[in-house]
């Protein structure tokens, strides 16, 4: 009977092959579907890259990366200028990138904490390495200028973080008890600063230095500063 | 003279030898019965079913990357078509969210010595099998009924293979637990 059942199977099998009912797909379909899935996925990692490295300019960019210099204040500064809208789609491009990459052998052999880990820490290493190079500051600036594609110009608006304590220009002179500073707006401001106020240890800032601040503004264009960081010059903006 | 392995017999049948595919019915017709047994628990469909994945290894054979091993990747076909037909009965996706695969385990490796232990137990395991929860069920039966090891279980599963691990483990203390204890130890 067993017999019987299994010849069965392979009699209607090869039946339906014979007949041409059942016909195998040819190899470039599988091709073609593999291309486009590898495409997805080097779009979608190309994606988390640049929102991963977009975030980090931002940071970079507002000062507010420096500010955990200035201890549980300058922490809150950070936190509040994060740009949360850009962190919640680099989490939804790792679940995507997750989800697309789970049938490959070198996904799915992993647990799903230690590929989404590994997704994290590939993304974070990519997104600091591109946010040092010109790119964004120069989609920066292109946007600024108005002159980028306009979903992109759009995107660097939209998302540039202004924290309402921090101060970023460049020093234009000191002045008896603080110095002056000139933003990339063209504006200036008075910056005071105290024997309070939280300097890196061994400053010697001179003008034409570009610094960011962390204070209160006192006045309209004075800044009392809680902390003074200089900047590299490559994040210089105008 | 030397037996061709499935390798290149899936080999021919891509290069259009259409004939030699029923060498890999012939070979697997078998231990795809059994594993649909195992696995669905009846046997109603189950020949339907084995039929369907031949078909679907057909038609998908020119997928096959023949420098790897045939049945694993047979057997991955096997594996949706089980779990296509269990969601079906069920009318609902099975393995929606398994905690299983989310954190890294340190599991024991598999020994010679654990599965010709456990030998004795396969008529527990056969009796309360079908008791189980099927994703305890199927490594079960991948590893005691179709003799796989734990890494080409994790390849027809595509899950990690230290998962395959948790699964049988977990599967044989639920059995244990299932079973009364002459039913094991006599």
């Amino acid at each position: 009977m067993s017999e019987h059942s299994e010849h069965t199977v392979r009699e209607r099998v090869e039946a339906a092959i014979r007949a041409g009912s059942v016909k195998m797909k040819p190899r470039w379909h599988f091709v073609l579907f593999s291309a486009f899935a590898f495409t997805g996925i080097a779009l979608v990692f190309a994606g988390l890259l640049y929102i991963t490295s977009l975030a980090v300019f931002f940071l970079r960019q507002s000062g507010a990366w420096f500010q955990p210099a200035f201890g549980s204040r300058g922490w809150l500064a950070l936190l509040h200028s994060l740009p949360w809208l850009l962190i919640l789609l680099v989490f939804v491009f790792i679940v995507l990138l997750e989800i697309l990459a789970r049938r490959y052998a070198f996904v799915y052999r992993r647990s799903l904490v230690t590929s989404l880990l590994a997704l994290a820490v590939l993304a974070a290493a990519g997104g600091f390495f591109i946010a040092k190079t010109p790119f964004h500051r120069e989609m920066y600036r292109h946007a600024r200028q108005g002159d980028a594609p306009a979903p992109l110009g759009a995107l660097y608006r939209v998302f540039h973080p202004a924290h309402p304590d921090l101060y970023r220009g460049t020093i234009l002179r000191f002045i008896p008890g603080g110095f002056i500073i000139v933003d990339q707006e063209d504006g200036t401001s008075t910056i005071r600063v105290s024997p309070r106020t939280r300097l890196p240890y061994g400053a010697d800032f001179s003008e034409g230095d570009f610094v960011v601040i962390l204070g209160d503004r006192v006045a309209t264009d004075t800044v009392q500063a809680f902390g003074v960081r200089m900047l590299e010059d490559e994040m210089r903006m105008k | 003279m030397k037996k061709e392995t499935d390798e290149e017999v899936a080999l021919r049948v891509q290069k259009g030898d259409t004939e030699a595919f029923g060498e890999l019915v012939e070979r697997y017709q078998d231990k795809l019965s059994r594993y649909a047994r195992k696995f669905l628990s009846d046997t109603d469909d189950a020949k339907d079913i084995v039929q369907d994945i031949f078909i679907k290894t057909y038609k998908n054979i020119q997928s096959f990357d023949a420098s790897r091993r045939f049945s694993p990747w047979i057997y991955r076909i096997a594996h949706n078509e089980f779990v296509n037909a269990l969601s079906k009965r069920s009318r609902a996706p099975l393995f929606q969210f398994d905690m299983d695969t989310i954190f890294p385990h340190l599991t024991a490796a598999e020994s010679a010595d654990d599965r010709a232990l456990d030998r004795s137990l396969r008529e527990t395991l056969e009796k309360y099998l079908s008791a189980l929860d099927v994703k305890y069920r199927e490594p079960l039966v991948l590893y005691y009924f179709e003799d796989m090891d734990y890494k080409t279980i994790a390849e027809v599963l595509h899950i990690p293979v230290s998962t395959v691990g948790v699964r049988i483990a977990r599967g044989k203390a639920l059995l244990q637990k299932m079973a009364k204890p002459q039913d094991i130890y006599e």
